[in-house]
């Protein structure tokens, strides 16, 4: 089976964008994608295309893929949308390594994109609840920060994960968000800022949850056999794990993790060969899904960062900040970069792509190898993980 | 067969129910809001909840009068439902307040409306049908503008009867009586607001004569020297009835026995029922029980209890609310629904997880005996793919998650309940499975602001979900009933 390998990766900007389009979104991404190959990309040489939208505002439901990749000159490439709600993307990019590795193509775009911002309130409350289980879980009258919550309410019971800790990773992550000048809410909060907004859902104030975004981003991704054309220094895409759960959270074994999140840590540590039992000590960076900050604290759980029920006690001690250990989010994550839902898991590779190529500026993480990025669909009902790693030390 | 009065019983009473909601504004804050107060009599009246109407009430009454009885749904023969508040003009409610009572299909279901004595003519139909047993329920909360006096005294409350043929309270005689009184209370077509000419010594005269004459059908009446130990008689206000005591040929302390509008405000259909159950549970052996629709015409039925009938009657109500509040319930002030859409649950999808939807339902898997909910597609516990056998949940379960959804937080469907009620909590709720266990529900929390913590005990009910295209969805949410 054939290696697969990152060869260039871009962003537009995530933000509130009335005067872009999905297309031109996906245009600035598409070209800052070819533009970041470090030997250049003929888009001819482009074999297969894997698009990730929600479909949000339901302007494009239809075929959004070929509307995007058509735009951008793809003429007749083969393109598939891909819908896991906000894992979209990072599904996009695990269907690019499945086109390389089984041989049927040799350079893949994956990407993904959403505009979420050109709705009403009402409407875009809407959109936002349709990933979760319709016939009984949204008529509880619950929302997707209301899911969260409850979980954020059952950890919280059950290991006494406190307030200050679901603030602290949202200070942590405006801290690095305002380092990224791709980011939607690019500027520092305090722990009182974060602790003293308005609630959302209880227990989760405003602080806690992400924007809603306007951005789109794109991969690229090679075989083994082309991609000394393209880069001397290679980025691989050492293990890539996914899996499914139920979509209610009702129906989960447990409301304290996201066992899809777990599962997928495992199947890519495997693959990646890295040691379950401590994977941080393997890892330089993770990007994980933090559209709510109690996202975050159960993602260093079902990572293996720490033990169940740590993870308010792992952001309080420093480890996950810029700098730390094992820093987390330093593109400033789902919370402050933003999350327009389609394109996060396409842009956590991004950042991914950027640390390990030194390409991540004021947020650089020092000479890293190996990082991970995590990215979830809904509360956990879809959920993917990948260990990108360079063959060769920055400055070797 | 029609009642007589011939004195043998004509039907029992078995068990009684009530129900009304928590919240209550009181006079003053009325007051306080217009500068005056006038419904007479009246100390506070209920306040229906935002996801609360004439079904909803019913249903509660109703499961609370089988509960006392300990009869089950599934035995009765014929149901009654009386409301002049029925949540749409046109469709047939008693097979949704059937569904949600476990009534067989087949069994006779009436309804009563347009007239306040509505529920008298329910008790009286029951009788004539003669079931063994039958439920009869009245659930009202009548409106009118918030100037009208008529909206100062509205209140909201349920009484349901299960009846049969022998039983601990007989009707042992019946009357009615009819006296053309166009312009007293009537609400127009198309209207959801009472309102009345108010020209007040005619609709004093016409309510105290229509009564009286009913009640001489029954032995009682202005001249009579009949006694009762309490006489349950419409309310429109807290006056009216005492000002009808002559007529009646009671006094006013008979009348006061079985009242509830001084605490529950007009409660229309329901009146005379809730003062009935009131009696009964009161223990009074002799009630005169007197429902007047405005037009106008009465009924009277007289009650004798050998023993008093059990009953569950839960009036109270400890959720004070002010007069903007109040407004805010009632939808005086808020937007409606925004557009903008809304999580799409056809009406043939909402009908097949029917029965469920009014109590939780899941399967039991044949292989590992683990409960799942809803009881379709593969185990949640073991993962095989299984025929369930479905089991009732409940009605208690116990929170494992909750969260308040903010005020303006609200997905669109439920927007406008959310303006009328405030933040609401929503939970996931292991709910108790019949041979122990339990299946994980995701239930609204009823009753505002009332969230639950994890580990609380829960109760289920039936409320307004949501409203789609015009169709009200109603299941189940939960109620605290407070930690262990």
């Amino acid at each position: 089976m054939r290696d697969a390998y990152l060869v260039g990766a871009g962003q537009s900007d995530f933000g509130s964008f009335p005067e872009e389009s999905y297309r031109s979104l996906f245009r600035a991404a598409y070209e800052a994608a070819v533009e970041s190959v470090p030997a250049g990309i003929d888009p001819e040489a482009i074999d297969e295309a894997v698009v990730g939208t929600l479909g949000v505002g339901g302007r494009q439901i239809g075929l959004p893929g070929p509307a995007v990749t058509e735009h951008v000159g793809l003429s007749g490439v083969p393109c598939t949308r891909v819908e896991n709600a906000c894992a979209a993307s990072g599904y996009a990019v695990r269907q690019a390594v499945q086109a390389v590795r089984s041989g049927m193509a040799d350079v893949v775009l994956a990407g993904g994109f959403e505009v979420m911002t050109d709705a009403s309130g009402d409407r875009t409350r809407w959109w936002l609840g349709v990933s979760g289980e319709t016939e009984y879980e949204r008529l509880s009258g619950t929302t997707f920060a209301g899911v969260y919550a409850q979980m954020a309410s059952a950890h919280m019971d059950a290991y006494g994960t406190t307030d200050e800790h679901l603030s602290q990773v949202a200070v942590k992550n405006h801290a690095n968000g305002a380092k990224n000048p791709h980011a939607h809410l690019g500027f520092e909060c305090t722990l009182d800022d974060a602790m003293g907004a308005a609630t959302v859902a209880d227990p989760l104030t405003l602080y806690h949850c992400c924007p809603t975004t306007d951005g789109a981003a794109c991969t690229l991704v090679a075989s083994e056999d082309v991609v000394d054309g393209y880069t001397d220094d290679p980025v691989r895409i050492a293990g890539v794990g996914a899996a499914s759960d139920a979509v209610g959270l009702f129906q989960r074994d447990t409301y304290t993790a996201v066992p899809a999140s777990r599962e997928a840590a495992r199947r890519a540590y495997e693959a990646a060969g890295i040691d379950p039992g401590d994977p941080a000590e393997h890892l330089d960076f993770a990007e994980v899904h933090d559209c709510f900050s109690i996202a975050e604290i159960l993602a260093y759980e079902d990572l293996g960062f720490c033990d169940r029920g740590e993870g308010g006690d792992l952001v309080a001690s420093g480890a996950t900040e810029l700098g730390g250990d094992l820093p987390v989010n330093t593109s400033g994550g789902l919370k402050s970069k933003g999350h327009p839902i389609g394109a996060t898991g396409a842009g956590q590779i991004t950042e991914a792509f950027q640390q390990l190529t030194g390409r991540a500026g004021d947020r650089q993480v020092e000479d890293p190898v190996r990082g991970l990025t995590h990215n979830v669909g809904g509360s956990g009902g879809a959920a993917v993980v990948h260990i990108l790693e360079r063959e060769r030390e920055v400055g070797s | 067969m029609d009642p007589t009065t011939d004195g043998d019983a004509l039907g029992a009473i078995l068990a009684a129910g009530a129900y009304a909601p928590p919240y209550r504004i009181t006079a003053d804050e009325v007051a306080d809001a217009w500068g005056r107060f006038d419904a007479g009599g009246i100390d506070r009246t209920a306040v229906p909840g935002a996801d609360e109407d004439a079904l909803t009430m019913g249903i509660a009454a109703g499961r609370r009068a089988l509960s006392a009885a300990e009869v089950s749904g599934s035995d009765l023969e014929f149901l009654a439902f009386a409301t002049t508040t029925p949540p749409q003009e046109e469709g047939d409610l008693t097979a949704r307040l059937g569904a949600a009572l476990a009534v067989p299909d087949g069994a006779t279901r009436q309804s009563f409306s347009a007239s306040t004595r509505a529920g008298t003519r329910a008790l009286s139909a029951a009788l004539s049908a003669d079931p063994d047993p039958g439920l009869v329920v009245a659930a009202d909360c009548p409106r009118g503008e918030p100037a009208d006096e008529r909206d100062h005294a509205a209140g909201a409350g349920a009484a349901a009867f299960v009846v049969g043929s022998e039983g601990p309270a007989a009707f042992v005689d019946a009357a009615e009586h009819a006296d053309p009184t166009p312009g007293t209370r009537f609400r127009r077509r198309g209207s959801d607001r009472v309102e009345g000419l108010g020209v007040t010594s005619y609709d004093r005269a016409a309510f105290a004569r229509t009564v009286g004459a009913a009640a001489e059908g029954v032995g009682f009446g202005a001249d009579s020297t009949a006694e009762a130990d309490a006489a349950a008689v419409q309310s429109p206000d807290g006056a009216m009835p005492y000002r009808a005591a002559d007529a009646l040929g009671v006094d006013t302390g008979t009348v006061a026995a079985a009242e509830t509008v001084s605490d529950l405000g007009d409660t229309g259909a329901a009146s005379t029922p809730l003062g009935l159950a009131t009696a009964l549970g009161a223990g009074h052996g002799r009630i005169l029980v007197v429902g007047y629709g405005s037009g106008g015409a009465a009924d009277a039925l007289l009650v004798e209890a050998e023993r008093d009938p059990p009953t569950a009657l839960s009036l109270e109500g400890d959720r004070a609310v002010s007069y903007a509040e109040y407004l805010r319930l009632r939808g005086e002030i808020t937007p409606g629904n925004p557009d903008g859409g809304g999580a799409s649950v056809s009406v043939p999808a909402w009908k097949r997880s029917l029965p469920g939807r009014y109590r939780p339902r899941a399967g039991e898997c044949p292989e590992c005996g683990g409960l799942t909910f809803p009881p379709e597609g593969a185990c949640g516990e073991c993962g095989a793919l299984v025929e369930f056998e479905t089991v009732e949940l409940g009605p208690d379960g116990r929170v494992e998650a909750v969260t308040r959804i903010g005020q303006g937080g609200a997905p669109p469907e439920f927007a406008e309940a959310q303006a009328r009620g405030g933040a609401y909590g929503v939970a996931i709720v292991a709910v108790e499975g019949p041979a122990g266990g339990s299946a994980s529900v995701p239930l609204q929390v009823a009753d505002g602001h009332d969230a639950p913590e994890v580990g609380d005990v829960v109760r289920a009910v039936v409320r307004r979900i949501y409203t789609q295209e015009g169709v009200t969805r109603y299941g189940v949410k939960a109620r605290p009933v407070g930690p262990d």
